[in-house]
């Protein structure tokens, strides 16, 4: 029942127009800055970057052509859906002929103001996000017309909360063990929900043929994404920020339009290994990171570490919900009826997912199971486990995670950071230690 | 064959050379605000006192948290690789190496010929490293090389918080407003220091033998507690400060060959 401060009191504070202005034009600005810096240094590390990366590049600001396409489909009476985590069935957002746009932030500067409004032990994507929402910081956040909010995370849970200060927000709740027949039962249920609200908003039913064609064009999407992530288990073709932001601007980029850009970049990559262009020396110790998702600009912090190393790392595979798993796992439909189809969306997000809020009696098997097979497809030679500090869940599945890497002699290390540019060097000192250690065992 | 390392560390530089697998000589400077000029004093000293000229050396490894702001050098390795390089060249027996300096603490697992295995730092907090001792000193107002020896005299530990220096500070006022004994504070100091040291030796896991370097490893009072908290013997070498640049001399000897 609501409390008579309903729609009175907010979490965040009223602030002037000025003020928002002025704070948003400034880290917009050291935004645009680091968009074209990370591209810039990509671009030394690999030289001779295929002209099809240029595409992504464009993509990946935040300010520039996607921003322009997105307000234009707004003026003509398109709805914009924004998601938190990814457990949005972006498929029912498609079918309803609305665009779907992920809002985590990965803006240093906006947490920052975050904290101004909530505890420094909070994750910093969801201070990050209050932030951004607090001076309209995300082009995408303030165009959406509703934003569904997973409550895969405590953080996650109470940002439904403070969004809504200023957003329409849906929440969608998923249960902690998906194994069981009432999980996944709960489960299509939430979508069933979520899907009448987007036809509410929308105005669009969303009818069989409708849903069809939006998992047909995810299926297609998933395709090119398995094949580009396949393309990275062989000798170095390309490096491992530049796959980061290929996965990344599928999460506001025209789905369409990414799936052509990407198989036409396999289709480039295939030629270079025909022709043995490496990205990098061959001999180049592979790397993996797994934990709290890496998110576009700022987070590039650990990847550029990385890839510009002395001795240097090449990121070969991840396991983030902000990278290698985004589109990997395809809806998976028996028969195109109605029910088929939602349950098949629904399973696609939860049962696919190797996230820490889940656990079963076997612990979080699937995540395990998905690092075991990628260490081994991959060859990877050392993993990063990344965790923003405030991620609990991660920060725990560490302890069995490590042994169990540690017993198959793949040496792993435990970074964590901050949404902060002030640690650079001393990440730089452990990165680099790191490096120097898998250097040390792939020449043995 | 004649090579240097050189460690550029957050409070001062440190120079090594080495003659075939020898140490011939070292030399030392605070950084003050130029490391630059620090560095190039360090290793004058220590080419003067090894009788040798720049030119005779092959190859200098820079290492240290401001490595590459050395002179001179041709390659560079991480501070955790140099340390598991001088732990091994110390003592064979060690597998086990923590080095604790001005800013931070780290420990290295390494195999027989100083390939690191595995290593942990302390978590940007200079709690755990020289720094808090000389805070602690001011505190009390002894003198920074009393502390140690009074803290041997203390009849029983009391608990204080050293997640920060800053934390640390206040509860260290408490205890004198409390009026326990210095000694007493003192130990304390140095038991909150051992017992961060330990929690992050043990995530790394306690392979034996264990050395201990780094200008730290002079402090009575710290390694007495250290030894307690871990329950194991330290092997320290002489002049523990000049482990990482030794560490450094020894990858410049391997590098070239």
């Amino acid at each position: 029942m609501a409390t008579e401060f309903e729609g009175k009191i907010k979490s965040t504070p009223e602030m002037s127009p000025k003020e928002i202005e002025e704070m948003r034009s400034t880290m917009e600005s050291v935004s645009r800055k680091v968009i074209a810096e990370n591209i810039e240094r990509m671009k030394k590390t690999w030289p001779n970057r295929p002209k099809t990366m240029q595409y992504f590049d464009e993509i990946s600001n935040f300010f520039g052509k996607r921003l322009e396409e997105i307000r234009a489909q707004k003026e003509a009476d398109k709805k914009i859906i924004g998601y938190s985590c990814m457990f949005a069935p972006i498929e029912l957002i498609l079918a309803a002929d609305a665009i779907p746009v992920r809002i985590d932030s990965g803006w240093y500067d906006a947490a920052k103001l975050g904290d101004t409004i909530v505890a420094v032990e909070v994750c910093p994507v969801i201070r990050s996000t209050i932030g951004t929402q607090m001076v309209n910081l995300s082009p995408y956040l303030e165009l959406s017309d509703a934003i569904i909010i997973s409550l895969t995370c405590d953080g996650r849970t109470k940002l439904s909360e403070i969004l809504r200060d200023d957003k329409t927000v849906w929440t969608m709740c998923p249960p902690r063990m998906k194994d069981s027949p009432h999980s996944r039962k709960l489960w299509v249920e939430e979508v069933k929900a979520i899907k009448e609200k987007i036809e509410d908003l929308t105005g669009t039913e969303i009818t069989r043929k409708r849903l069809r064609s939006a998992i047909e064009l995810t299926q297609r999407a998933s395709k090119a994404f398995r094949r580009f992530q396949k393309i990275r288990k062989g000798n170095p073709v390309i490096m491992g920020r530049d796959a980061m932001l290929v996965n990344q601007t599928s999460m506001w980029d025209d789905i369409k339009r990414w799936t052509q850009k990407t198989e036409e970049l396999c289709d480039e990559l295939k030629n270079r290994i025909a022709q043995k262009k490496w990205a990098c020396p061959p001999d180049t110790p592979r790397v993996m990171v797994t934990g709290t998702p890496m998110i576009w600009p700022d987070s590039w912090k650990i990847p550029n570490l990385i890839e510009e190393a002395n001795p240097q790392g090449v990121l070969v595979v991840d396991e983030l919900c902000s990278g290698d798993r985004l589109l990997y796992d395809p809806v998976g439909v028996d028969e195109w009826t109605m029910s088929d189809m939602m349950d098949a969306v629904a399973e696609r997000y939860l049962l696919a997912s190797t996230c820490p809020c889940f656990t079963s009696e076997h612990g979080n098997d699937d995540r395990i199971n998905w690092l075991l097979d990628r260490i081994k497809e991959y060859r990877v030679d050392g993993v990063i486990y990344y965790v923003l500090r405030g991620c609990i869940l991660y920060a725990m599945e560490y302890a069995r995670i490590k042994r169990i890497l540690e017993s198959i002699d793949v040496p792993v290390y435990y970074l964590d950071t901050e949404y902060t540019r002030e640690d650079v060097g001393q990440m730089k000192t452990r990165v680099e230690a790191f490096l120097e250690m898998l250097e040390t065992r792939v020449a043995l | 064959m004649i090579t240097a390392g050189i460690d550029m560390g957050t409070q001062s530089v440190k120079v090594a050379i080495l003659k075939d697998g020898e140490i011939l000589s070292s030399g030392f400077t605070f950084c003050g605000f130029k490391p630059k000029e620090a560095a190039e004093q360090a290793f004058k000293e220590a080419l003067r006192k090894a009788n040798l000229s720049f030119d005779n050396v092959e190859h200098v490894t820079a290492t240290g948290a401001g490595a590459d702001k050395a002179i001179n050098f041709d390659s560079t390795i991480s501070m955790m690789g140099a340390d598991a390089q001088a732990g091994a060249y110390f003592f064979p027996s060690a597998r086990t190496i923590i080095d604790v300096g001005a800013e931070e603490a780290r420990a290295v697992s390494c195999d027989e010929n100083g390939n690191m295995l595995n290593f942990v730092l302390n978590s940007r907090c200079a709690a755990g490293a020289g720094t808090f001792i000389e805070a602690m000193a001011r505190a009390l107002e002894v003198k920074l090389e009393e502390l140690g020896p009074l803290s041997l005299k203390a009849e029983k530990a009391s608990p204080i918080n050293a997640s920060c220096v800053i934390f640390a500070e206040s509860d260290v006022v408490s205890l004198i407003h409390r009026q326990e004994s210095k000694p007493e504070i003192a130990r304390a100091i140095y038991d909150a220091m051992a017992d961060r040291i330990s929690s992050m030796v043990r995530r790394l896991g306690i392979k034996p033998h264990v050395a201990l370097i780094g200008g730290v490893a002079k402090d009575v009072g710290f390694v007495t507690s250290l030894k307690r908290k871990l329950g194991t013997e330290l092997l320290i070498p002489k002049e523990p400060v000049f482990g990482g640049s030794v560490g450094a001399a020894l990858t410049a000897a391997k590098r070239i060959g």
